[in-house]
C-alpha cells in the first residue's frame, strides 16, 4: 500500500466524519432557508485522481456541466480544493431554492454564491469533526457552458493525489436533484489527514 | 439476565464510538449489524431489548427498519442515532415509534441522559 | 510580547477596507481606508445601520449575503468581475482608469470574539481597480485586433479574407432556411487611366470615396468588402436576383452621377457590376459567376449591370 492509500478503517472513519458534517450542514441550511429542503447524508467515494476525468465523464457524459472551485486551508497542513459540479439545468432550480429570483444577480454570481454556501457549510462541519478549522479562498468558476471540463480536470489532476467524491442530493417534497462536491487533496495533506483519522481511530 | 443490545450502523467507527460511549455500568450483551437487512434478521431471531439505529445505511435504511419493527410488532426499544438531524426527520422517526433521537456523534453524557430517562440504567 | 497596541495602527495603514458590523448590521468599526475614501468619521456614525451610513449599497443583495454569513457562520465572497463594486468609493487612479469607482473584491466573514456570545461580521474590501483596468485594456485591444483583422486598411470596409468567410456563412444560412441570397462584384471603369492621371494617391482617394458612398446605399445586413485592387463585392442576404439588380443599378447610377473632389479637381467615374444569385452552387462558383457577369458588363460598354443567370451563361460554364 502506498502511503496515500486509505485502509478500510480510515475510509470508514472519513465517511462517517463527512456524514456527520453533512448532517450538520443540512440542518443549518434547512433552518437558514426555512424550507423543506432535505439534504440527504451523501454517498462518498474515494477516487484516484488519475481516474478522475474518466469517472466524471461517466457520470456527466455529454451534459454541460459547471464547475466552481473553492480552496480551503486548515491547521496542521490540511488543505485542498472543493469543487462543486452542477448540471446546468439544475442551476436555475438551485438559485430559486436559495431565493435568488428577486434581484439582479448574474448567473455567475449566483453560482459562486451558492457553491460557497454549500461547500463552506459542509467543510466547516468536517473541520469541526477533525478539531480543525478552515479558512477559504474566494470561489471561482472553472468552466461553464462548455465541454472542456474533463480536459481541465486532466490538466489539474496531476496536482492532486486524492479526490473525495461526495454525492450530495437535495430533496424537496416534490422535487429532487443532485449535485456533486468533489474534494481534491494534495499528497502531503493526504498524509496529514490520515494521521488525523488514525488519531480518531486510536480513541476507540 | 443481561439485556441484549443491537447496534446498527454501516460505519464501523460509528459502531465502535457508540459501544465506547455506553455507560460503564450498563450490563448488556452487544451485537452489531452493518445495515437494515442484517438488523432485521437479528431482530427476528434473537431476543433484542434495545436497538441503537443509524438512519442512512445501504440495503435498508433506518426508516425501513423502524417500519418493519412497527409492522411486525417487535418487542424492542429503538433509539435513533443519526447525523441527519433535521426536524422533519426527527418527527418522522418519532412517529414510527422510536424512543429517542440522538445526534451523531453520540456523546457518553447524552446517551446516559436518554437511557436514564427511559429507565434503561 | 504584547501586540494588541499595534493592531490599531496596522488596521489604519492596511491597504484594504475593513468594516465591522454587529449582528444587526450596525457599524461597529471601519478603518482609515474606508473613512478616507467614503469621507465619513467613524465616531459620527458608530451604531448606525450600515445601510444608512452607506446609502447607495445594493441593499437586497448585500442583505442576503450578510444573512447567510450570520446564520450559517460561513464566509461569503464577491468579486469585481461579477459585481464591479459594493461600496461606491473613489479609487487612486482617476486619470488612467476609465471608471468612476474602485473595483472591489469583497469577503464577508463571521467574527466571534473568543469566549463571547456576541457575534460580528467583517466586510473586507480589496481594491481591484488595477485588475479591472488591465482587463478593460485587454478587451479593447482584443476588439481592435479583431477589427483590424477583418478590415481593409485603405477603405475601412471588410477585407477579402473576412468577406469570403462571411459569404460562406451566408451561403450556409441561405441553404438552411431556404432563403434567397445574391452577390454583386464590381470594378471601377478605366481605373488604370485614372491612376495614371491623378497618381496613386488620387486613385486611393477615389477608392475610399467610392467605398463610402456605396456603404451609404446598403442595408446594415449587407456585407461590403474590397475584393482586390479596384474590385469590390457586396453580399446581399435575403435578396432575390431582381432585388439585387435594383441595388446594383442604384449603385451604378449613384457613382456615375457623382464626382469626387481630389486636389481641387472633380473626378468623374463609372463602374461595372456583375450579379449572381444563389442556386445551391458553392461560394467559389457564385463569385466566378458574378465575375463572368462583370466581365460581360465591361465588354458591353461599361457603366452597366449584367447578371449571370439572365444572360444565359449557365450553359456556357457547364
Amino acid at each position: 500500500m502506498t502511503p496515500l492509500q486509505f485502509t478500510e478503517e480510515q475510509r470508514d472513519c472519513l465517511q462517517e466524519l463527512v456524514n456527520v458534517a453533512m448532517g450538520l450542514a443540512s440542518d443549518k441550511l434547512a433552518r437558514y432557508l426555512d424550507t423543506l429542503v432535505h439534504l440527504q447524508v451523501p454517498a462518498i467515494e474515494l477516487v484516484d485522481t488519475l481516474q478522475l476525468p474518466q469517472h466524471v465523464n461517466q457520470r456527466y457524459g455529454e451534459q454541460s456541466t459547471t464547475l466552481v472551485s473553492l480552496g480551503f486551508f486548515g491547521d496542521q497542513g490540511l488543505r485542498g480544493e472543493a469543487i462543486m459540479l452542477y448540471q446546468l439545468e439544475n442551476v436555475g432550480v438551485i438559485a430559486q431554492l436559495l431565493g435568488y429570483s428577486d434581484d439582479d444577480s448574474s448567473e455567475a454570481e449566483m453560482l459562486t454564491d451558492i457553491s460557497s454556501v454549500l461547500t463552506t457549510t459542509s467543510l466547516n462541519g468536517l473541520a469541526e469533526q477533525l478539531e480543525n478549522s478552515f479558512s477559504y479562498a474566494a470561489p471561482r468558476i472553472l468552466s461553464s457552458r462548455d465541454q472542456h471540463f474533463s480536459r481541465k480536470l486532466t490538466e489539474t489532476a496531476s496536482q492532486w493525489q486524492l479526490a473525495l467524491m461526495v454525492d450530495i442530493r437535495y430533496q424537496l417534497t416534490d422535487y429532487s436533484f443532485n449535485c456533486d462536491m468533489m474534494m481534491l487533496i494534495p499528497g502531503e495533506a493526504v498524509l496529514r489527514l490520515r494521521q488525523m483519522l488514525d488519531k480518531i481511530l486510536a480513541g476507540f | 439476565m443481561a439485556l441484549t443490545v443491537l447496534i446498527c450502523d454501516d460505519s464501523m467507527l460509528a459502531r465502535n464510538q457508540l459501544k465506547k460511549s455506553l455507560p460503564v455500568d450498563f450490563d448488556a450483551d452487544i451485537v452489531t449489524a452493518g445495515n437494515g437487512l442484517e438488523a432485521l434478521a437479528i431482530l427476528r431471531t434473537q431476543d433484542i431489548g434495545l436497538v441503537f439505529l443509524d438512519l442512512t445505511m445501504p440495503e435498508l435504511d433506518g426508516v425501513g427498519v423502524l417500519e418493519a419493527v412497527k409492522a411486525e410488532a417487535m418487542d424492542c426499544l429503538v433509539i435513533v442515532v443519526s447525523a441527519d438531524i433535521q426536524p422533519e426527520m426527527q418527527k418522522r422517526v418519532m412517529e414510527l415509534g422510536a424512543l429517542a433521537f440522538v445526534r451523531k456523534p453520540a456523546s457518553a453524557e447524552k446517551l446516559a441522559e436518554v437511557m436514564h430517562k427511559y429507565g434503561l440504567i | 510580547m504584547q501586540l494588541s497596541g499595534v493592531f490599531e495602527p496596522l488596521l489604519a495603514q492596511l491597504n484594504s477596507g475593513v468594516v465591522v458590523l454587529d449582528s444587526q448590521y450596525r457599524v461597529v468599526f471601519f478603518n482609515q481606508f474606508i473613512a478616507r475614501r467614503a469621507n465619513v468619521i467613524l465616531t459620527a456614525v458608530q451604531g448606525q445601520s450600515l445601510f444608512d451610513v452607506f446609502d447607495d449599497l445594493p441593499k437586497a443583495w448585500l442583505q442576503r449575503k450578510l444573512d447567510s454569513v450570520r446564520e450559517l457562520q460561513v464566509p461569503s465572497f464577491s468579486n469585481w468581475e461579477q459585481r464591479q463594486y459594493i461600496f461606491k468609493l473613489p479609487h487612486l487612479r482617476p486619470l488612467s482608469t476609465g471608471s468612476d469607482y474602485m473595483a472591489q473584491n469583497c469577503s464577508i466573514m463571521p467574527l466571534t470574539a473568543p469566549g463571547g456570545n456576541a457575534s460580528y461580521l467583517c466586510i473586507l474590501i480589496e481594491d481591484a481597480t488595477d485588475a479591472f483596468f488591465y482587463q478593460q485594456q485587454l478587451q479593447s485591444s482584443m476588439l481592435q485586433l479583431e477589427l483590424a483583422n477583418r478590415t481593409d486598411g485603405l477603405t475601412g470596409i471588410y477585407n477579402r479574407r473576412y468577406w469570403q468567410q462571411q459569404l460562406q456563412q451566408e451561403l450556409l444560412r441561405a441553404t438552411r432556411y431556404q432563403h434567397p441570397l445574391s452577390l454583386l462584384l464590381f470594378d471601377l471603369d478605366k481605373f488604370k487611366q485614372l491612376n495614371d492621371t491623378y497618381g496613386h494617391q488620387g486613385g486611393d482617394a477615389v477608392l475610399t470615396a467610392v467605398a463610402q458612398s456605396i456603404s451609404a446605399l446598403l442595408r446594415d445586413t449587407d456585407i461590403f468588402g474590397r475584393y482586390g485592387g479596384e474590385e469590390f463585392g457586396v453580399i446581399l442576404p435575403e435578396t432575390t436576383l431582381s432585388g439585387a439588380l435594383m441595388v446594383a443599378n442604384r449603385i451604378c447610377s449613384t457613382i456615375a452621377e457623382k464626382t469626387i473632389n481630389y486636389n481641387q479637381q472633380d473626378i468623374a467615374l463609372t463602374l461595372s457590376i456583375g450579379v449572381s444569385s444563389f442556386e445551391q452552387q458553392s461560394a467559389d462558383e457564385m463569385i466566378q459567376q458574378a465575375d463572368i457577369a462583370l466581365y460581360n458588363a465591361k465588354r458591353q460598354g461599361r457603366n452597366c449591370v449584367r447578371t449571370y443567370v439572365a444572360e444565359g451563361y449557365l450553359q456556357k460554364v457547364k
